[in-house]
């Protein structure tokens, strides 16, 4: 099944250049639903008052760190299958395996290119 | 009762302890000294890692604008590019029902040009993530020389040395802020620094 076009993404990333790149890449992909929130904390906010088709996600961030949230999600029985695409530059086998543990949909190393997140994004919705 | 030969051994054990004592009182004089004699540059060196952090701080910020300002830029002529793109296939459309096969083939490939160029700006754009990279590195590098500042102060502290820093520290918050202009010379914020200062005077 394709991704669908029309749905809402969450972009979660303290950088506003970070959230820029992934929004301008989505939009290149024909994404035009996307909002974006600064930590887990706000983007757990946003989750619970509205829907969101996934969420694209950074790992370090302040007040809520995106492994965090993705737990978060994970324990939340309304957003527990909401598929979550982790953002980052710690590649590190213990933070992969994390990761997975956690419930995370696929994960992506910056820096990264346009190609490479429609491919996550395609596996996720395959 | 102690024989007087074990007498002489207690006594011989004292004068050995007496004399190592007196080695460790030495060493420990010796040590306060070179670090009483280091304490100037621990204090110069101290004082100038706020500056760096600073620095460095600067550094982040300033990629952060230039990257936003590239960013708007290559957004501006991507739309530019969608709104292009668009009016060349409708023209391209008008053109075959009008049987200019000729003229819409050459405006069809100039479609596949505008179609690169996308992807290039495109590539621009994730090019730009450099910033996050750098401004991640520079939050350790901050962290790191705020630790290394906080062992200094110790240092200082312990080998007392915190009254000259009590000193810096009386001249309020306006002599606070009129070092920190000095040290700012070469930084981005000196007009942000200068308006603090006014700030504290009642400038608005």
């Amino acid at each position: 099944m394709p991704a669908d076009l029309n749905m809402k993404i969450l972009v979660v990333d303290d950088m506003v250049t970070m959230r820029r790149i992934v929004k301008n890449i989505l939009k290149q992909l024909g994404f035009a639903n996307v909002e974006e929130a600064e930590n887990g904390q706000e983007a757990l906010q946003k989750l619970r008052a509205d829907t969101y088709g996934f969420v694209v996600s950074d790992w370090n961030m302040p007040v809520m760190t995106g492994i965090d949230m993705l737990r978060a999600i994970r324990a939340d029985e309304k957003l527990k299958t909401t598929p979550v695409l982790m953002v980052t530059a710690e590649a590190q086998q213990s933070n992969l395996v994390e990761a997975v543990q956690a419930g995370v949909s696929n994960y992506i190393v910056k820096p990264f290119t346009a190609e490479t997140l429609q491919e996550k994004i395609a596996k996720i919705f395959k | 009762m102690l024989t007087s030969e074990s007498r002489g051994a207690v006594h011989n054990q004292e004068h050995k302890l007496y004399d190592e004592l007196g080695a460790l009182a030495r060493f420990v004089d010796h040590a306060m000294k070179a670090i009483s004699a280091a304490c100037p540059q621990i204090m110069s060196s101290s004082t100038q890692l706020p500056t760096a952090a600073s620095h460095l701080s600067d550094l982040s910020k300033m990629t952060e604008d230039g990257t936003l300002e590239v960013m708007r830029l290559t957004e501006m002529i991507q739309d530019n590019h969608g709104r292009i793109a668009k009016e060349l296939s409708a023209i391209v459309e008008v053109l075959r029902a009008m049987d200019c096969v000729t003229l819409a083939g050459r405006l069809g490939n100039m479609t596949s040009v505008f179609a690169q160029d996308g992807k290039c700006l495109t590539e621009i754009m994730t090019a730009l993530s450099f910033q996050d990279l750098v401004a991640q590195r520079v939050k350790k590098l901050v962290a790191i020389l705020n630790e290394v500042q906080g062992k200094l102060m110790e240092l200082i502290v312990v080998f007392g040395l915190q009254d000259s820093c009590e000193a810096a520290c009386d001249a309020g918050t306006a002599g606070y802020l009129l070092k920190q202009l000095e040290e700012s010379k070469t930084t981005a914020r000196k007009q942000k620094v200068a308006d603090d200062i006014l700030a504290q005077f009642g400038f608005k």
